[in-house]
């Protein structure tokens, strides 16, 4: 059994797709029609490939109330992981992403959260320093 | 930096564009009521939630109109005035620009069996692994392995 897949509700599939590519980074994988939606899914070329993450359309009632009282509460519903936050941050304001946090310390890591403009507060945090 | 009382005036300001009592809700109104100007306002919820507030309250009229459509026994033309347009024909053609096809050819595919069922069709209300089980189901995942493989043992 393996961690391959994992999803994020999204408000439309079209801005998610713009969204996780142009301005996050990912790369389109999977793109199959089905009825009205689409099996959408994106990778990460700097993190494990095989990995996908599915933007997945929140047209379910229970998950759009779930999507934004998380919203609302400021809490994230994805965490991805990056090398150099403050540069990462630098990059996606220029780009006009909102962040309702900006890199701090917590703990070990240092992390920030954003919008992304699909419905959901997306956590970026960078890890300790490994030590060589 | 969006201070966690500013999201919290956006996130009100999009219940207002979606949950209006008796006609939908003008833009400056809303502005007014999160304590933004107009211009600022809509280019936060833009900049937050992807769409302008005027597309968002008009993509909500049409979720709306879809539901009435097919889970209750209204006319077109009253779900058209229920969603809060007051026009027939610019009701039709936002909404078969959304949805794909006209309100009419919506109801007819969708109201015979959700109106007994009196919810949405699954088809309308996906989930993550419901989708890729539609996506079997058309044989697009299986194609090396056809579904009666067993049968023909």
């Amino acid at each position: 059994m393996k961690i391959k897949l994992s999803s994020i509700m999204v408000e439309n599939q079209a801005t998610a797709l713009a969204f996780y590519t142009d301005i996050l980074g990912f790369k389109k994988s999977k793109d199959i029609p089905v009825g009205e939606f689409r099996w959408l899914t994106v990778v990460s070329p700097d993190g494990y490939p095989d990995v996908e993450l599915v933007l997945e359309p929140n047209a379910n009632p229970a998950a759009k109330t779930f999507q934004e009282a998380m919203f609302k509460q400021g809490i994230p519903l994805a965490a991805f992981e990056v090398e150099d936050i403050e540069a990462e941050a630098k990059r996606l304001k220029k780009s006009g992403v909102k962040f309702t946090t900006d890199p701090k310390q917590q703990g070990p890591v240092k992390l920030a959260i954003f919008s992304d403009t699909c419905g959901n507060l997306i956590q970026m945090y960078q890890p300790p320093q490994k030590r060589t | 930096m969006i201070r966690p009382e500013i999201l919290s005036r956006l996130c009100n300001a999009r219940d207002l564009l979606r949950d209006w009592e008796n006609e939908p809700i003008s833009v400056s109104a809303v502005a007014r009521a999160s304590g933004l100007t107009r211009f600022h306002f809509i280019r936060l919820f833009k900049a937050i939630f992807g769409e302008t507030p005027h597309q968002y309250r008009s993509r909500a009229q049409i979720e709306k109109a879809k539901r009435l459509l097919i889970l209750t026994d209204m006319s077109i033309t009253d779900v058209c005035m229920e969603v809060g347009f007051s026009s027939l024909g610019s009701f039709s053609v936002l909404f078969s620009r959304r949805v794909g096809m006209s309100p009419s050819e919506f109801q007819r595919r969708y109201r015979s069996l959700s109106l007994l069922e009196r919810q949405l069709p699954a088809s309308l209300i996906p989930g993550c692994l419901s989708l890729m089980a539609g996506i079997s189901e058309k044989g697009q995942f299986s194609r090396s392995q056809p579904l009666d493989e067993s049968d023909s043992v």
